[in-house]
């Protein structure tokens, strides 16, 4: 049995979360936290859900910095002439997340915190009995790798991939106060603990100002919509030539390779995101084939960054 | 014609569906009803060591239990291969299946109330890959026990004409191939869902989400052993079945035996993954296929050599052993012809029919292999197809009778639409264009059940508010089959279809049907509506011509009245009503439909055999990107012979959706496993195209009117998505040159082929 909780304050959210010690859940928009709780994945007895918060759902721009309530939803963020306009990678990026209609209730903060995927972990409670569980679950074992130690699940964010590589802060709040944090700080390389965030803790918005003068955005799939990424690759240069590639999908936590476009060799690109993914065979996607894609990808996204003109570029 | 038939008519039940009005089995609610949750196997292949309900029996909120010792009398759709009980019964032999049942006051206690069963497993060794399953083993490791030499194959179904082993063997134009398939499912939209109820009469009502009534009917009464004339079958609305609800279900034999244990109305209703488990989708198939022509690109022989994945039970795995065979002697005449097809049992989910049922795979296969050859002998692959097309009122090798064929209609009309000739080999690599031809029946000549009655039977009754009630036990599983009879009533009685209500599929009430399954409704039980609707004008018109002194044969039925040429009778139709039931009050007439006897006399020369086949041509156009492999399918144009188009916006639909469901299984779909286990149990990891992944499509209807079709109907359901694969795998070829063999055509198999190739 679960308790459903609609605080209208933030201080209200908080002080439900400390109340329940372990025992809850942040709602954002819900539509995956709604398929774990199906799942029996997320049993949480209590729901704290964050939607009639006030303030925390803004779209807004000053002095050039864009705020961005982490309880906007994707689609409001994406219809945003001010992110059309001055943030176009963001509009992309959340527009290649799920489909129209998840987008109109997923929010950015949900998707920034969205729990790492594995195939087979993201299963009812039936299918994980069959198979023996896994140690993310109540199991011992990777089922992937049949090791002891480590959870391979994948961070799945695209909106992460976008704002670590528009060089994105965090708002967080909790009972000790508020902190300004990197996006890319909020992540962890375990499948598990993929988030770098102590209980109670809110994520009440999104700062960033960096106005990239090239940009390129892609997003491996089967399908052109709905599909968690397989692979998804974010890449910035700005006014003093420093290129921000971020890759995610493939690993258990975005990978960020920030480097002078004097210095950065397309070769050295692949390198850095090799050496720093940790791909296991637990997507849709073969893995032989997610890691050709890498290559892929960056080769695409290098034509695009590498190039002397200046013009605001993007991928397809 | 002035009628309906042949005009683009909305559905008659669609403003109630698009609206929710319409009531589907799971909208169905009763007092004191109760809920069943099921305990399923976790192991693909065990034996039940021991299995305790104790615990669960006194859960609060538990009323009835049942388990595989409840309910242990066989069935199945074909009465050749009744192999699965509605519980498993001492065994388990895939991860899903049924093993007991708790019915109770709320879904959740029933879900908790299975958690408390307490179950023990002896692992039996897996069976996994249908090449497991073709060697010996012991037996007490085989799946069933009836299966012969130690083996778990459940079929082979072969067939052999002229040998066309030996004219390969020594031909001049040969092309071989090996393919493989992956298993793809129905994906329809309402899950599985049955409500039953044992009436104070002692009699019980199923209301259930079924093509087969009829069938289901039947098989009630053999598992829970009560005359069929205490057991009443209802299909209301349903969501969708592609041949998916086309068996009888262990999920119905349970729920009706607890409606009868517990005296209490008892529904339950599927999750999407226990759809997904209860699957009867397409087999999963390998083959080894060749072919040969002589110089002239006349084929001369073909043979192929098939093994499918039948997962644990029969179903209609039989039919489906010699439909991946037989349904290739066409649309293309080979005089030498062979296959054999091997169905294996293996410890996963059960395969079954599926829309273009057994022949979709293979179809798929004879299509790359006549595109390889068209490549080889420098022959465009439009003119190699049409120079070996079957002509009409002909048979084929196998006796096959062929009576209508429109597909060189088919073949033109695509070639012009889709610029063919300008495009085809000429689009700038990573673009190309893809042809490939099909045929399918229109309904099975031979029935399933061996007897003396018809197919199907229709009454149409009259009464004096003017209404014609159609009776028929024909089942609108969403193609619309209620309205092509009101449709065919309207027609012969010159009525609006306002006048025209139909009572359907309700054992109790409509006379036998025997479902919506190798697309069969719209010939077989279009006739008898026609007969039946015929039948009723004649009476109106005898009575008619009594009164009026007129001949019968004079009377006109148009625009709601009855008239003479000259007038000498022009009667509304309440008036000509009120004529036709003077002194006998309401009435009905009958229509039935009994295929003509067909086919030769050697064994399974039934298999395939049906009154009329439909033909069909398809052209797709690609996107392929050469460095990622993605396939982007951007255009088909498809050209369907359905006869005759009763209504030209169904047939639309169903060719729509024949290009929808193809593209899924050529680029996306697939039921895919790890050791038994499905891996992506959900409509987020089975990916169904999209709205956005979805083509343009340019549909033509070609119409060859069929002699013994209602009107000159065929099929159009399940034919057209036949050419829709290959026409994909062969643009592809046309893109960057690779032949894909191997389904669904992924990104990564088409990267891999494009790598080899360099």
């Amino acid at each position: 049995m679960g308790y459903y909780h609609t605080p209208s304050s933030i201080e209200d959210a908080l002080s439900i979360a400390d109340k329940y010690n372990d025992n809850y859940t942040f709602f954002a928009g819900g539509t995956d936290i709604q398929i774990y709780r199906k799942q029996k994945l997320d049993l949480n007895e209590h729901i704290i859900d964050l939607s009639l918060i006030n303030n925390i759902n803004t779209i807004s721009m000053k002095n050039g910095t864009l705020s961005l309530g982490a309880m906007a939803t994707l689609d409001e963020i994406f219809v945003s002439k001010k992110i059309q306009n001055n943030f176009p990678l963001i509009a992309k990026s959340v527009n290649s997340v799920a489909t129209p209609v998840l987008r109109k209730t997923a929010t950015i903060g949900g998707n920034l915190l969205v729990k790492n995927r594995c195939t087979f972990y993201n299963q009812s409670k039936g299918w994980r009995d069959s198979i023996g569980s896994c140690l993310r679950d109540v199991g011992d074992i990777c089922q992937v790798t049949g090791g002891k130690d480590d959870c391979y699940a994948r961070n799945v964010s695209d909106a992460a991939t976008a704002l670590i590589a528009l060089n994105a802060k965090a708002v967080l709040t909790s009972l000790n106060g508020v902190e300004h944090r990197l996006v890319k700080d909020l992540y962890l390389p375990c499948g598990i603990k993929s988030h770098n965030l102590s209980k109670g803790t809110i994520l009440t918005q999104i700062h960033l100002s960096l106005s990239p003068v090239k940009w390129w955005y892609k997003k491996l799939r089967l399908r052109k919509t709905l599909d968690f990424t397989s692979l998804t690759v974010a890449a910035t240069v700005n006014k003093t030539g420093i290129v921000r590639v971020c890759l995610n999908g493939a690993s258990m936590s975005p990978i960020l390779i920030k480097e002078s476009l004097d210095l950065l060799t397309l070769e050295l690109l692949i390198k850095q995101a090799r050496k720093h993914c940790k791909a296991v065979d637990n997507d849709l996607m073969p893995l032989k084939y997610r890691k050709q894609m890498i290559n892929v990808f960056l080769e695409e996204c290098w034509e695009t960054i590498s190039q002397k003109d200046t013009r605001t570029q993007s991928s397809k | 014609m002035k009628g309906p038939i042949g005009r683009r008519t909305p559905f008659i039940d669609a403003i109630d569906k698009a609206t929710g009005q319409a009531m589907y089995t799971d909208d169905y609610k009763f007092p004191n009803m109760l809920f069943v949750r099921f305990l399923r196997s976790t192991k693909s292949h065990a034996k039940i060591k021991s299995l305790d309900i104790t615990e669960a029996e006194s859960y609060p909120g538990v009323v009835a239990i049942a388990t595989g010792e409840d309910l242990p009398i066989s069935f199945g759709v074909l009465p050749t291969s009744p192999d699965e009980t509605a519980m498993a019964v001492k065994k388990v032999r895939y991860q899903g299946e049924i093993v007991a049942a708790v019915a109770a006051e709320t879904i959740e206690s029933a879900q908790l109330g299975v958690e408390k069963i307490k179950i023990e497993y002896e692992s039996i060794t897996e069976f996994i890959t249908p090449q497991d399953s073709l060697h010996k083993c012991e037996p007490d490791e085989q799946i069933h026990p009836h299966t012969k030499n130690n083996k778990n194959i459940h079929k082979i179904a072969e067939l052999r004409f002229n040998e066309p082993e030996k004219e390969i063997k020594s031909a001049s134009h040969i092309q071989t191939g090996k393919f493989k398939f992956a298993g793809v499912t129905h994906a329809f939209t309402e899950p599985h869902s049955t409500l039953a109820i044992w009436n104070r009469d002692e009699t019980l009502t199923v209301i259930s989400a079924t093509q087969v009534p009829h069938y289901l009917h039947i098989n009630l009464s053999k598992v829970l052993e009560l005359p069929l004339h205490k057991i009443q079958v209802k299909k209301p609305s349903l969501g969708g079945g592609f041949g998916g609800k086309s068996d009888p279900f262990p999920h119905e034999m349970i729920t009706s035996f607890l409606a009868i244990k517990t005296k209490r109305p008892v529904k339950c209703t599927f999750s999407r993954e226990e759809v997904f488990i209860t699957h009867h989708g397409r087999h999963p198939t390998e083959m080894s296929m060749s072919i040969s022509c002589d110089d002239d690109g006349k084929l001369t022989a073909l043979d192929t050599d098939i093994i499918i994945d039948g997962g644990a039970y029969g179903s209609f795995g039989v039919v489906t052993s010699y439909y991946n065979g037989v349904l290739l002697q066409g649309p293309y005449k080979i005089d030498k012809f062979g296959f054999r097809t091997q169905r294996a049992y293996t410890n996963k989910h059960q395969c079954g029919a599926m829309r273009g049922h057994g022949a979709v795979n293979p179809r798929y296969a004879v299509e790359t292999l006549l595109d390889m050859m068209a490549y080889d002998l420098k022959i465009d692959p439009c003119e190699l197809r049409e120079r070996n097309f079957l002509p009409e009122n002909s048979f084929t090798v196998g006796e096959f009778r062929i009576t209508s064929n429109g597909i060189r209609d088919c073949i033109n009309t695509v070639r012009e639409k889709s610029d063919w000739d300008k495009k085809y080999g000429k689009l700038p690599f990573g673009s190309g264009l893809g042809v490939a031809c099909g045929f399918f029946i229109s309904g099975s000549a031979l029935p399933i059940l061996w007897n003396r009655y018809p197919q199907t039977v229709v009454h149409a009754k009259l009464d004096f508010d003017g209404r014609v009630v159609i009776f028929s036990g024909a089942s609108d599983i969403g193609q619309g089959s209620d309205t092509m009879l009101v449709q065919i009533a309207a027609e012969e009685l010159g009525i609006p279809m306002e006048y025209v209500q139909v009572e359907v599929a309700d054992t109790k009430i409509t006379p036998v049907d025997l479902g919506s399954y190798s697309s069969r409704v719209t010939f077989m039980v279009g006739n008898a509506t026609k007969t039946a609707t015929s039948n009723l004008r004649n009476e109106i018109a005898i009575a008619i011509a009594k009164e009026k002194n007129v001949s019968v044969n004079d009377l006109y039925f148009e625009d709601c009245r009855v008239i003479t040429k000259n007038k000498s009778v022009d009667l509304s139709w309440m008036e000509a009503v009120e004529i036709a039931m003077a002194g006998r009050g309401a009435f009905l007439e009958s229509g039935f439909y009994i295929s003509p006897k067909l086919g030769g006399k050697f064994k399974g020369a039934g298999a395939g055999l049906s009154p009329a086949y439909s033909f069909g041509a398809f052209i797709s156009e690609v996107n392929v990107h050469p460095k990622t492999g993605e396939v982007n399918v951007v255009k088909v144009w498809g050209a369907h012979d359905c006869g005759k188009a009763l209504n030209p916006l169904s047939v639309e639909g169903q060719i729509e959706g024949s290009i929808h469901m193809g593209l899924g299984q050529a680029v996306s779909e697939e039921m895919w496993y790890k050791n038994g286990q499905q891996m992506n149990a959900n409509f987020l990891d089975y990916r169904i195209p999209y709205s956005v992944d979805t083509p343009d499509m340019d549909i033509t209807i070609i119409e060859s009117n069929d002699p013994e079709g209602p009107y000159g109907a065929k099929e159009a359901g399940e034919g057209p998505i036949h050419p829709v694969l290959p026409s994909i795998g062969n643009a592809v070829y046309d893109a960057v040159g690779v032949r894909m063999m191997e389904l669904p055509i992924t990104p990564d198999k088409v990267l891999k082929k494009l790598k080899e190739k360099v």
